[in-house]
């Protein structure tokens, strides 16, 4: 028999441990803060965050809205957004990976927005559309399109030359070696950069709520800081912690099921 | 010989014959592409600020230019602009250290050690998912709004990419080195520094350049929220004044200060890691 199986048993401890630990760091924090460590002027116990979760299901106070209305504006702005940057973001991408013409006009003027945090934008899309949704969703925008530009760009980029110069040899014209080899050979690359992006726009949402809104997880944040709630500060940074996380998780599965195809 | 077309590492070396100046070749030229782009950026801006487009709300670049040169040589809120620019990028650089050197040699040792990953792993997927920004609100309230409150929040957003990243490059390392060591008779030390360390060198400096980035964007969150220097500052006051030179001029210098220092790591990878293969022209 050339090959065994080995198995190796995980150590007890080690499967222990990740429980304990996040046992441990909740206890501690509870701690801290119910024997006065921290002042809970200054940190709310975690107990304390669960319960104003529970009232903030049906209270308003004292930001003007519950939290389902908050996650659901966040989500709504989050989700434009993203969506806006993957259908221009993508495509112009893909032509600048295979088309020079494309990539000589477009690269300038994509290297010299790039460096520029999207949160930088918010004073001026605050003069241009108010604080309204539009004005978010365009810095949310500005946050998705550059890992979508990148990603499929460099997927373009990555194409096994081998291939391409057999489909020459086979007489593809260029058209036809973009749409038919170039295009689904980057597809993983792309995929990549959904969950980037929707990371970029999720962070740059919360950035832009703090700033200019009147509605949204990241304005529930800026609401507990002005009323020195520290219970709503740490619900707020958790919620979106956990808004983040599942989406996350959902676009996960999205690219799973659709690349399931596709040989990584 | 010169290399004309390159696609990943497919690289067509053409003879160079002396070719005509045709208008396509002409037109075709990368430069000149990039030339014109910019050029035709630069007019549109012009032209949408000259007319008004966006009422009053857009600058003209060439008095964003003027307001830039103005503001070198004249203090805006106690200090001229080297004065803000060295207060943001002071900022960057007190917690992008601060956060690689703890985070670097953290995310190494989770990956060689399970207990250290298993005890670890899951604070750090529950810190993970929360975005730097929204601890703005939360550092002011610890810190006040000096300058503990803007590293602190620095460290947060740099923290869990270098850590990331280094993890994940020495757990992606190329599991046939370590066996070529094996066979030469390395002990776990060896496998260590002669094959984890080097091996994941790239994806550490590639999660510093990431870090970097996401450093820029905290700084300029914070001082967005609450600051009286900084690059940020100008933005804000820019904002609350009604100014979009202003705005424009901090955004255009902001940007130029985060590719120079991305620049620098850049140079700092080349000599330390040689052995990084590069996709060209990316």
């Amino acid at each position: 028999m050339a090959y065994r199986k080995v198995e190796v048993a995980t150590p007890l401890i080690v499967k222990v441990l990740p429980y304990v630990s996040i046992l441990g760091f909740f206890l501690v924090w509870e701690i801290i803060v119910r024997t006065g460590i921290v002042p809970d002027t200054l940190l709310a116990a975690p107990t304390t965050v669960l319960k104003t979760f529970f009232v903030k299901l049906y209270d308003m106070d004292p930001d003007g809205a519950t939290i389902v209305q908050h996650a659901w504006v966040s989500i709504q702005e989050a989700f434009t957004g993203f969506a806006l940057s993957l259908v221009i973001g993508i495509p112009l991408g893909l032509c600048m990976g295979w088309f020079k013409v494309v990539e000589g006009l477009c690269r300038p003027i994509f290297e010299l927005i790039r460096p520029i945090p999207p949160i930088a934008w918010i004073p001026l899309t605050v003069f241009w559309f108010g604080i309204g949704l539009t004005g978010k969703v365009f810095i949310i925008w500005i946050a998705g399109i550059v890992p979508c530009v990148i990603n499929s760009w460099v997927g373009v980029r990555m194409t096994n030359p081998t291939l391409i110069q057999m489909a020459r040899t086979y007489g593809a014209n260029d058209w036809q070696i973009f749409t038919q080899l170039c295009i689904p050979s980057a597809l993983p690359m792309v995929f990549g950069a959904l969950q980037l992006a929707l990371t970029y726009c999720w962070t740059n949402l919360v950035g832009a709520e703090l700033l200019a809104a009147d509605a949204g997880l990241g304005y529930l944040i800026t609401m507990g800081g002005r009323v020195a709630r520290p219970d709503i500060i740490v619900l707020g940074m958790i919620s979106i912690g956990i808004s983040g996380a599942i989406i996350g998780f959902v676009i996960d599965k999205i690219e799973k099921k659709l690349l399931a195809g596709i040989r990584r | 010989m010169k290399q004309t077309h390159s696609i990943a590492n497919e690289t067509v070396d053409h003879a160079r014959t002396r070719e005509a100046w045709t208008l396509k070749r002409v037109l075709t030229n990368t430069y000149f592409l990039n030339a014109v782009s910019l050029i035709v950026f630069l007019l549109v801006w012009d032209y949408v600020a000259r007319e008004h487009i966006f009422h009053d709300s857009l600058a003209r670049p060439w008095d964003v230019v003027k307001q830039i040169v103005y503001l070198t040589n004249h203090k805006y809120a106690g200090t001229n602009l080297w004065g803000h620019i060295w207060a943001s990028t002071r900022r960057v650089l007190i917690g992008f250290s601060i956060a690689s050197v703890v985070a670097v040699p953290l995310g190494l040792f989770m990956a060689l050690n399970t207990r250290v990953n298993a005890a670890v792993k899951p604070l750090f997927d529950l810190f993970k998912p929360m975005p730097p920004i929204a601890w703005v609100t939360i550092a002011v309230l610890w810190f006040g709004i000096g300058e503990t409150s803007k590293v602190f929040i620095i460290v947060i957003g740099s923290f869990v990419p270098c850590l990331l990243n280094a993890y994940n490059g020495v757990r992606l390392v190329d599991p046939e080195l370590y066996d070529v060591i094996r066979v030469l008779g390395g002990s776990r030390r060896d496998q260590i520094f002669h094959v984890c360390f080097p091996a994941s060198f790239p994806a550490v400096f590639a999660g510093l350049q990431i870090s970097l980035s996401v450093a820029w964007t905290c700084v300029l969150a914070a001082e967005l929220t609450s600051s009286r220097t900084g690059l940020g500052f100008l933005i804000k006051r820019g904002m609350d004044t009604y100014k979009p030179t202003l705005v424009l001029g901090g955004m255009l210098l902001i940007a130029a200060a985060a590719w120079l220092t991305s620049q620098l790591v850049n140079i700092l990878e080349k000599r330390l890691c040689p052995w990084k293969r590069h996709i060209e022209n990316l």
